[in-house]
């Protein structure tokens, strides 16, 4: 297997905006490839979670490459749900390893906020097992089930979700491309609107339309990948004999770390999947950063603060920097590689090894990412 | 009071019990073998929506019940006062629509005689029964 380097990342300001998809795309896939200083890649992987109905556009590989100026090189398009950033990553990543093309964009945006919340949450919610849909089971009831578990395990559990909300929209404040530049207390989170009780709404992320991407380069460059895995679980959560650890995400980093031939201790930096809160804390434990029942103690100590001995979403997480469902997993990627590199400026982390986690549907395809600075 | 029965499968594989039922257990590629189980339970976790889907009523109450023989079963109620992760409820189907109801202590004794049967195997269950709620104390359903 070749090493996979990142030559370039780039992503556009995360919030509402008046842009096309593919022009969201477009403006990031851009910025990558003019940070990796290449005119034109070997081949694109582009992810978007449903182009079909949340903009009407098919055929969605050839439309994107087209409009951003690359019809004529090859390209796919990956999909694992709310994952499928970090999905496109791992199609990319083999490609070059394999040996199998050179230099490979991959691409994800989402265009959501141009859809009322109801239709929003709707498509969104295609991603869950039909039977539970049918009684109404929307992403948040689903959070909403995990979270009343995790509280019933953990009595301080409301504090240490509220903790996170908090924690991840100060660190959005230091982030010029996030959806929110605005801090919350613990106390407004805690008083915010009950959406699936006991999860409220600044315990979940916004609506978001955005892009990243970055460039795959089997030649040495700043960031090298060290490992990637894949983790799966039943679609329906009634099928699953626990809410408040995710298989996918154990299953994930175990082979993640495998891959990279080291533990959760070498990880520096990471960014989680914080859709709503509990997942953070969950996560934590999921991937061995934390031991197990002690995420929500190290977040209410400041562990993974950005002075913390863990920074965890120092971009604002999923939280506060936004959510544009597939460029989600890829801005992640952005956020660790300038992280690596010395270019996160005001929210810069000493680090060597970054660790990115995207969830796809309620746990269901789960990725775990590891780059290390050359 | 009447108990509901609710269809399942189980999986010869590994043992797995889902309901509704389902032609393949979702952990083996099998097919799994229909079994029927009793619609009373415990409740793993539950939530109330404040703004469901277009289609349901606001609040919408939504729990997940471990049925005896360890299928999970998502399920509507008319409320959730007093509930707790678990809570003992019974399962009642309102037009193919399931819906769960928290059992009285009259309702929780009623099926605790049903199900035991014999006066000898009463005895052993009502002891078993005790010695497992002083063991348990408050501890509730892992999950």
């Amino acid at each position: 297997m070749r090493e996979v380097w990142i030559a370039g990342a780039g992503i556009t300001r995360i919030g509402r905006r008046g842009e096309s998809l593919s022009d969201l795309m477009a403006e990031a896939a851009h910025a990558a490839l003019r940070d990796a200083g290449l005119e034109r890649p070997d081949a694109i992987v582009a992810a978007a979670m449903n182009p079909e109905e949340f903009v009407g556009d098919g055929n969605f590989a050839s439309h994107v490459a087209t409009h951003m100026g690359l019809a004529e090189t090859p390209a796919m398009r990956i999909e694992t749900a709310t994952s499928s950033g970090a999905a496109a990553l791992y199609a990319g990543f083999a490609q070059v390893a394999a040996g199998l093309r050179h230099r490979v964009l991959v691409v994800g945006g989402e265009k959501m906020t141009h859809l009322d919340t109801p239709r929003v949450s709707e498509l969104i919610g295609r991603s869950i097992d039909p039977y539970e849909r049918s009684y109404g089971a929307t992403m948040p009831a689903l959070a909403g089930l995990v979270a009343r578990a995790l509280i019933a395990r953990n009595g301080d559990a409301p504090r240490e979700m509220a903790q996170i909300a908090v924690k991840n929209h100060a660190n959005a404040l230091r982030n010029p491309y996030a959806h929110f530049h605005r801090s919350v207390t613990i106390d407004e989170v805690m008083d915010s609107r009950m959406v699936a009780d006991p999860l409220r709404l600044l315990h979940c992320c916004p609506i978001s339309d955005g892009a990243a991407a970055v460039v795959l380069t089997a030649e040495r460059a700043a960031v090298r990948i060290t490992g990637i895995g894949q983790g799966t679980d039943t679609l329906a959560l009634r099928h699953r004999d626990a809410l408040t650890s995710f298989r996918a995400s154990r299953a994930a980093a175990r082979a993640a770390f495998a891959m990279a031939d080291f533990g959760p201790e070498r990880v520096d930096v990471a960014e989680l999947h914080d859709a709503f809160a509990p997942f953070e804390l969950i996560s934590l434990e999921d991937l061995g950063l934390v031991p197990s029942g002690k995420a929500g103690r190290a977040t209410l100590d400041g562990e993974t603060a950005l002075d913390g001995r863990l920074p965890v979403n120092p971009s604002g997480g999923l939280k506060a920097r936004g959510h544009p469902l597939a460029a989600t997993g890829l801005a992640q990627i952005v956020e660790c590689v300038w992280q690596l590199t010395g270019r996160a400026e005001g929210r810069q982390v000493p680090a060597r090894v970054a660790l990115a986690q995207s969830i796809g549907g309620l746990a269901t395809n789960n990725w775990v990412t590891l780059l290390e600075a050359s | 009071m009447r108990i509901e029965t609710i269809q399942g499968s189980r999986c010869p594989a590994c043992g797995l019990t889902v309901a509704p039922p389902a032609p393949f257990c979702p952990r083996d590629p099998v097919a799994m073998t229909s079994v029927e189980l009793e619609g009373a339970g415990e409740i793993v976790s539950f939530t109330t929506l404040h703004s469901p889907p277009a289609g349901f009523r606001s609040p919408l109450h939504l729990a997940l019940v471990a049925l005896p023989g360890g299928a999970r079963f998502i399920c509507h109620g008319a409320e959730t006062r007093g509930l707790r992760i678990g809570s003992r409820v019974a399962i009642e189907a309102v037009n193919d629509v399931y819906y769960f109801s928290h059992l009285g202590a009259l309702d929780r004794a009623r099926l605790f005689w049903r199900r035991t049967g014999r006066a000898g195997d009463r005895v052993h269950a009502i002891a078993r029964s005790l010695a497992k709620r002083a063991w348990k104390g408050r501890e509730r359903v892992s999950s």
